[in-house]
C-alpha cells in the first residue's frame, strides 16, 4: 500500500513530462560516461578515477567555445564546432595526465588519476572570473534554438534525442573497435601485460590510447551535458559524480556496453525518483540518500559481476531464448 | 657461428645472487638447439634476457646483425623473436583465435577510424588475418577450439596453442620454454615431430629448454649446458651425455 503511494506520487512529479525528459537526458549523458569509462576500467583492465575530470573539461571547453564564437556562425555550427573542440581539449588532458599516470598499475594508478579529476575541479573553482567563471561558473549561450517558456519542451526532447543517438553511435563504435585488432591487443594487455608485450604490443601506447580515447568521448558527453543545462559550475563534477560513473560501469558489468547503459537508466531513475520525493513523504524523503546507497549495496551484493556479467543484453536474451525453447521442445515430447 | 642470433656474456644478478652468469650462445639459421640444466640453473632467467623481458646486468644480445640489448621486449618481438612460457600465459580470456590473430604484425595498424566504422579495407583485412590464423591452428590440429575461450582448452592444447600464438608473430627465432612440461611421453614427441617439422617448414631458428633428457638428445643439434647460471658444457648430444661435468650435474657431486 505504502509502495503504490509512493508511486503514484512520482508519477504526479512530471505532469508535462518534464521530469522525464530530464531524467532520460541524464541517463543518456551517464551512459556516455559509463560507456567511456568501461574503455578503460573495462576492456583496458585499468583502474580510473578521474572520469569526471574529462566530463568537466568536455563541458568548460565547450562552453568557453560556446561563449567565444555565439553569433559569429550559425547556431548549430556554433553547437558542433565546440563539441569538436570539447573533445579535442579532453583528449589532449587526456594525453597528458595519461602519459605519466599510466606507468602505475591498479591501486596507485586509481589514486593518480583521482589526484587529477579533483585537480581539473578545484582549478576551475579557482580560475579567474573572465576566463572560466570562478566557482560561480559560466552561462553556456543558447545556440541551437531559443530556449523560453514555450519552446523548454521542444528543447528538451530534442537534446534527449541528440544524447541517445550519441549514446547509440558511442556503443556501437566501442564495439567495433574492440573486435579490431588494436581492441584486441587493448584486451590482451589487460588480461597479461607481459605476454602481450613479449608477443610484439606495446603495453604502454595500448593504455594510452584507451584512456586517450575516453578521455575525448568523456569530453562529448561533457559538451551535449553543457549545452543542455545552459550553464556549468565546478559543484557539478565534484567527486560524487565519479562514484555514480564507476557504480554505472561496476552494475552494468565490466565489459558489457548494454550493460551499461541499462545501469545508467536504474541508477540515474532512483536516484531523481527518492530526489523528488514530495514532502508528503516524510522518512522516505528526509532519508534517499541513504536509501540510495542501500539500494547500491543491495545491487552490490546480489550482482556482484553486474546486472548481465560482462555479457551484452543480446547475449542474455539468446540463452533465455533458448532455454525457453527447449523447454517448449521437452513440453512437445 | 653467431649468424642469426648471439648472446655475448650476459649476466643477471639479483642483489648478490647471480641467476645468470656470463653466458654466451652463438645460433645459426636454422638450428634447433637445447639449452638444459637442472632447477634454477638460470634458463629460463636466460630466455627473459633474450627476449628483453628483464634486463642484463651485463653483457649484450644481437638478433640478426643488430645489438637489441637496448631495445624493449616488444620490440625485439617484433623483429622476429617469439617465444612461449613455462606457465602458460595465454590471454585467458580471449578465444584460441583471438589469441593468434592479435599477434599478427600485418594488422597491428588495424584500428582506429577504420575498424570503428567498418570500412571495407578493414574488412578485408580481417578477413585475410582470420584466415591466416586459422590456417596455423589447422596445423597445430586446433582448429575445433578456435571459438573455445584460452583458459577452457585442455591443458596440453593449451600448450599447443601458445606455440601457434608465438608462431602468428611470425618469428625466425622461435624460444620454446619447456614446451613439452607436463605432457605424457607420447604427446611429447608428437610436440617435438612437430616442432622440428615447423622448424624447416618456415625457416625457424629454435632455441628450446626442456628437462626431459632423453627427449632433448633425440631432437636438438646443439645442446648448451647450464649450471648455477653458468655454462658448463656445449656441443653436440653425443658429446653432452659424455661430458662429466653435466653427469655430475645432473645425478649430484659429492660437494
Amino acid at each position: 500500500m505504502a509502495a503504490g503511494g509512493l508511486l503514484t506520487l512520482a508519477i504526479d512529479l512530471g505532469p508535462d513530462g518534464f521530469w522525464w525528459m530530464n531524467l532520460l537526458f541524464l541517463v543518456a549523458i551517464y551512459a556516455m560516461l559509463g560507456l567511456s569509462l568501461n574503455l578503460i576500467n573495462g576492456y583496458a583492465g585499468m583502474f580510473s578515477l578521474g572520469h569526471h575530470g574529462f566530463w568537466a573539461i568536455g563541458a568548460y571547453g565547450a562552453a568557453w567555445f560556446t561563449i567565444q564564437f555565439a553569433g559569429t556562425m550559425p547556431g548549430p555550427l556554433v553547437f558542433i564546432l565546440s563539441c569538436l573542440f570539447a573533445m579535442g581539449v579532453a583528449a589532449i588532458s587526456g594525453l597528458l595526465i595519461g602519459l605519466p599516470c599510466l606507468r602505475l598499475r591498479g591501486d596507485y594508478l586509481a589514486i593518480a588519476t583521482l589526484g587529477f579529476g579533483e585537480i581539473i575541479r578545484i582549478a576551475i573553482q579557482n580560475s579567474d572570473k573572465d576566463v572560466l567563471g570562478g566557482s560561480l561558473g559560466l552561462a553556456v549561450p543558447r545556440v541551437i534554438m531559443d530556449v523560453n517558456r514555450e519552446s523548454k519542451g521542444d528543447f528538451r526532447v530534442l537534446m534527449v534525442g541528440v544524447a541517445f543517438a550519441i549514446v547509440v553511435l558511442m556503443a556501437w563504435g566501442i564495439r567495433n573497435y574492440i573486435r579490431s585488432a588494436k581492441g584486441r591487443a587493448m584486451l590482451a594487455v589487460a588480461q597479461d601485460e607481459t605476454a602481450a608485450g613479449l608477443l610484439g604490443i606495446n603495453p604502454t601506447r595500448s593504455k594510452v590510447t584507451a584512456f586517450v580515447i575516453a578521455s575525448t568521448l568523456a569530453g562529448l558527453a561533457g559538451a551535449i551535458y553543457a549545452h543542455y543545462q545552459g550553464n556549468v559550475t565546478p559543484l557539478e563534477f565534484g567527486f560524487m559524480e565519479m562514484v555514480k560513473i564507476f557504480l554505472i560501469v561496476v552494475l552494468g558489468g565490466m565489459g558489457s556496453l548494454s550493460g551499461c547503459v541499462v545501469a545508467a537508466f536504474l541508477l540515474i531513475f532512483v536516484e531523481q525518483w527518492l530526489a523528488k520525493l514530495p514532502p508528503e513523504a516524510g522518512f522516505f524523503k528526509d532519508w534517499w540518500q541513504v536509501e540510495y546507497a542501500f539500494i547500491l549495496v543491495l545491487l552490490m551484493i546480489f550482482r556482484p559481476r553486474g546486472i548481465f556479467g560482462p555479457r551484452e543484453i543480446s547475449d542474455v536474451v539468446r540463452s533465455l531464448r533458448r532455454k525457453f525453447s527447449r523447454g517448449a521442445a521437452g513440453e512437445n515430447s | 657461428m653467431g649468424g642469426l642470433f648471439s648472446t655475448k656474456a650476459v649476466t643477471k644478478k639479483y642483489g648478490g645472487l647471480t641467476a645468470v652468469s656470463e653466458v654466451s650462445i652463438d645460433l645459426d639459421p636454422g638450428e634447433l638447439v637445447g639449452v638444459i640444466g637442472p632447477n634454477g640453473a638460470g634458463k629460463t632467467t636466460l630466455f627473459n634476457l633474450i627476449t628483453g623481458a628483464d634486463t642484463c646486468t651485463t653483457g649484450t644480445v644481437h638478433f640478426g646483425g643488430e645489438n637489441v640489448t637496448g631495445l624493449r621486449d616488444f620490440e625485439r618481438a617484433r623483429l622476429g623473436m617469439a617465444r612461449t612460457f613455462q606457465n602458460i600465459r595465454l590471454w585467458p580470456l580471449m578465444t584460441a583465435l583471438d589469441n593468434v590473430r592479435t599477434v599478427y604484425q600485418g594488422a597491428r595498424g588495424n584500428g582506429g577510424l577504420g575498424a570503428v566504422l567498418r570500412t571495407p579495407g578493414f574488412r578485408r583485412s580481417e578477413a585475410e588475418i582470420r584466415e591466416r590464423a586459422m590456417t596455423l591452428l589447422e596445423r597445430m590440429g586446433l582448429q575445433e577450439h578456435a571459438e573455445l575461450i584460452a583458459v577452457d582448452l585442455p591443458y596440453g592444447e593449451q600448450r599447443k596453442l601458445e606455440i601457434c600464438r608465438a608462431l602468428a608473430l611470425e618469428p625466425t627465432l622461435l624460444l620454446l620454454d619447456e614446451p613439452a612440461a607436463g605432457m605424457n611421453p607420447t604427446e611429447k614427441s608428437d610436440l617435438m615431430h612437430t616442432v622440428d617439422q615447423l622448424r624447416s617448414e618456415l625457416d625457424l631458428t629454435v632455441l628450446l629448454i626442456e628437462h626431459d633428457m632423453k627427449f632433448v638428445m633425440g631432437i636438438c643439434e646443439r645442446i648448451y649446458v647450464l649450471d648455477h647460471g653458468e655454462e658448463i658444457a656445449r656441443g653436440t648430444p653425443a658429446e653432452i651425455r659424455e661430458n662429466p661435468k653435466v653427469i655430475e650435474a645432473y645425478l649430484g657431486g659429492s660437494d
